[in-house]
């Protein structure tokens, strides 16, 4: 009982001391190391390993966005501003999106094993593989649009060709606005990206039907068939936009809808 | 004795302490006098007025210092250039109003420290950006930059759907980007507003051609007019009336090669007929059109290379190429000189699949005045001053030209998806104009 006091009291004591000097450090931490750790802007030099990788691949990941948008803007030239260079420049810019794409993959899949991050950063890697597929697929698109527009060139002018114009417009606000949402991590982009979506899908279906109901064609398909095409392929494009806004929210939120 | 000791170590100890002190001192005043440039010499005060004196000194310029810069942070605030300066990781750390109003930053998205590209979707500027970074020099470069109007959560409701075509989805704007590199791999960019520029150069070439093609109708039954005339006159008329056809023809000419011009602009591939052509043979037939003025001068013309190159090109085309080349060089050239046309296969570095040809025309004249060569290119552009008069003795060419034949070189050859250079020949010292051509069409786009 005594001994058991007396090894109670030495520990009572040690306990004192030891949290003295835990105050101590405590102090010193706060008022000699605060004016420098606690400075209102962590820049990334100071941010840890994981974040400034994560800063890294996030800034490719909006490189990657940015030539997709340009390929989408050129390929939309191509199309309906009979801009003939617009065609060789996408292959070229092509060529960059599936490098970025490869090397995106890989950098997130590195950091995933290596860093083992948990959370918001876990969800962000993961839904960059995601959604840096959607944008290849996007450029792809914009690829296939502008081989498109070659062939289409030897035609007049579809009368409905102002429509798709507007159509296409309309898909590369959805981009623009997803790729914003991107950047600002903004989890209501979703839903008005998707309210957007319907307005591509809407002028898909009237298109469409404008398209395949006309008489008294004179001269080949071709032309009607690309223009089928290109409507399709505006449309894919519009939805591949949709997922990225989407997977935006579930990088937020972590809730898939 | 003890009391003796005692002194004795106070003594010493007293005497080691005065000695530290006069040291420190003597430091300190050192210190101070390389950090001072003081114009009167030694001022006998105290040290620690001295030191006083330093320190307000240096707070007063500090703070004059800070005045400065905060005027200086002003006036680049509300510079009519744009200016954005980025960190080592690319995050904006500075942007003035006309850079925020030129690349459309969102005032309402949240201000923190963040990436460039999160703000402005531009890989023009983040190449210019990361080019300048690595080369660590001042580069400038000029791109068209678009930007695509998104929905922003402020105001979610889609204004599209009022169906306003005056705010268009995309925008576009020509800006010019002046980039410095700074200290901690920090860079910053001046943007300067091409688009009223852009604007009005276009303008320009529009109302030009829309003139011409006014003209030519009435100008085409002025010369049919004046033909008529001529059989009917006797002499002292039908010369005025043949002088006024000339001119009346001349101007035809000028409004018919702006109009070619125009429509070689709008629509390069359109305006191309493609045919397999023997280079030589074309040459050829050029200079027998020309010959009757060569001869006259006596100039000869020398071609060295394959006579066989096939190439596949727009002939009629392709004759005014050599047409327009051929009569500038033996206007230029002396008498009694050869005028040089060489022809190569010309293959690129960086792509081997694309097969060139390299065509030289080099003329044995005096060359092209150094400040006019980054003009010869420029509609209506005629300097030389120094070329028409070094020939203006021999003077034989019956006109100056309309100022467009050059322009019209460059652009059909521009069509044909090559390119053109004009340079003075470094040994021969005569006009050098360097065309590139593709040899198949497929290659071209």
């Amino acid at each position: 009982m005594v001994t058991l006091d007396t090894i109670g009291k030495q520990n009572l004591r040690f306990f004192v001391i030891n949290s003295k000097t835990y105050f101590k450090f405590y102090l010193i931490k706060h008022f000699i190391l605060g004016s420098v750790t606690l400075s209102p802007k962590a820049s990334p030099q100071e941010a840890g390993q994981l974040e400034r990788s994560i800063l890294r691949v996030q800034q490719e990941v909006l490189r990657m966005g940015t030539l997709v948008e340009e390929s989408f803007r050129l390929s939309h030239q191509s199309l309906f501003e009979g801009d003939v260079n617009a065609v060789q420049q996408i292959v070229t810019i092509e060529r960059q999106i599936d490098l970025y794409y490869r090397q995106i993959e890989s950098n997130c899949a590195t950091l995933m094993t290596l860093q083992a991050p948990v959370a918001q950063d876990l969800r962000k890697l993961s839904a960059f593989m995601q959604l840096v597929r959607d944008l290849e697929r996007i450029g792809d698109c914009a690829q296939d649009l502008s081989e498109m527009s070659t062939k289409l060139m030897k035609y007049p002018n579809h009368q409905l060709l102002p429509e798709i114009a507007e159509m296409s417009e309309h898909a590369q606000s959805m981009l623009a606005t997803s790729l914003v949402a991107l950047a600002d991590l903004d989890q209501t982009a979703g839903a008005r990206v998707k309210e957007y979506d319907d307005i591509v899908d809407d002028a898909y279906d009237r298109l469409y039907h404008a398209i395949a109901f006309q008489k008294d064609i004179p001269g080949v398909v071709e032309p009607i068939l690309l223009l089928g095409l290109i409507i399709r392929h505006l449309e894919r494009m519009a939805d591949h936009a949709t997922n990225i806004s989407q997977r935006v929210t579930y990088i937020v939120t972590g809730k898939r809808n | 004795m003890s009391a003796l000791n005692f002194l004795l170590g106070l003594a010493v100890g007293l005497g080691i302490y005065a000695g530290q002190q006069y040291r420190f001192k003597r430091q300190l005043k050192k210190t101070l006098r390389s950090y001072t440039n003081d114009k009167d010499g030694e001022v006998s005060l105290p040290l620690q007025s001295l030191i006083r004196r330093e320190l307000s000194d240096l707070d007063r310029q500090r703070k004059k210092l800070e005045q400065d810069k905060q005027a200086w942070q002003d006036l680049i605030e509300q510079a009519p250039i744009g200016y954005i300066q980025v960190d080592g990781y690319n995050q904006l750390i500075g942007c003035n109003l006309s850079a925020k109003e030129l690349l459309r930053i969102d005032a309402r998205r949240s201000l923190r420290v963040r990436l460039l590209l999160e703000l402005v979707r531009s890989y023009d500027l983040d190449l210019l950006i990361e080019e300048t970074r690595s080369s660590q020099r001042a580069q400038t470069k000029e791109w068209i930059f678009y930007f695509t109007r998104y929905v922003s959560p402020q105001e979610p409701e889609l204004e599209i759907s009022t169906e306003q075509p005056l705010k268009k989805i995309v925008e576009s704007i020509a800006l010019k980007g002046y980039s410095f590199p700074l200290s901690n791999q920090q860079v910053g960019v001046f943007i300067e507003n091409r688009q009223p520029l852009v604007e009005l150069s276009q303008s320009r070439d529009r109302t030009f051609s829309d003139l011409t093609h006014e003209l030519r109708t009435p100008l085409t039954s002025i010369s049919l007019v004046a033909e008529n005339l001529l059989s009917r006159l006797q002499d002292p008329e039908r010369r005025w009336v043949e002088q006024m056809l000339k001119e009346t023809n001349r101007l035809t000419e000028l409004v018919q090669e702006w109009l070619d011009l125009t429509q070689l602009q709008s629509a390069p591939n359109r305006a191309l007929k493609y045919e397999t052509i023997r280079l030589y043979d074309l040459v050829q037939s050029v200079w027998q059109t020309l010959e009757p003025i060569a001869n006259r001068k006596g100039i000869s013309l020398t071609y060295n290379g394959d006579r066989n190159l096939i190439i596949s090109a727009d002939r009629s085309r392709l004759i005014q190429v050599f047409l327009n080349l051929l009569d500038n060089a033996i206007k230029h050239n002396p008498p009694e000189k050869e005028i040089l046309v060489q022809t190569a296969l010309y293959i690129p570095e960086q792509t081997s699949n694309i097969k060139q040809v390299k065509i030289d025309v080099i003329d044995s004249g005096v060359g092209f005045n150094a400040s006019d060569l980054p003009y010869i290119f420029e509609r209506l552009y005629r300097g030389e001053k120094s070329r028409v008069r070094s020939q203006k003795k021999l003077t034989t060419s019956p006109s100056d030209g309309s100022g467009l034949g050059l322009t019209i070189v460059e652009q059909i050859i521009q069509a044909h998806g090559g390119a053109i250079a004009a340079k003075n020949h470094p040994e021969i010292g005569g006009a050098w104009l360097e065309i590139i051509l593709p040899l198949d069409k497929s290659n071209n786009q």
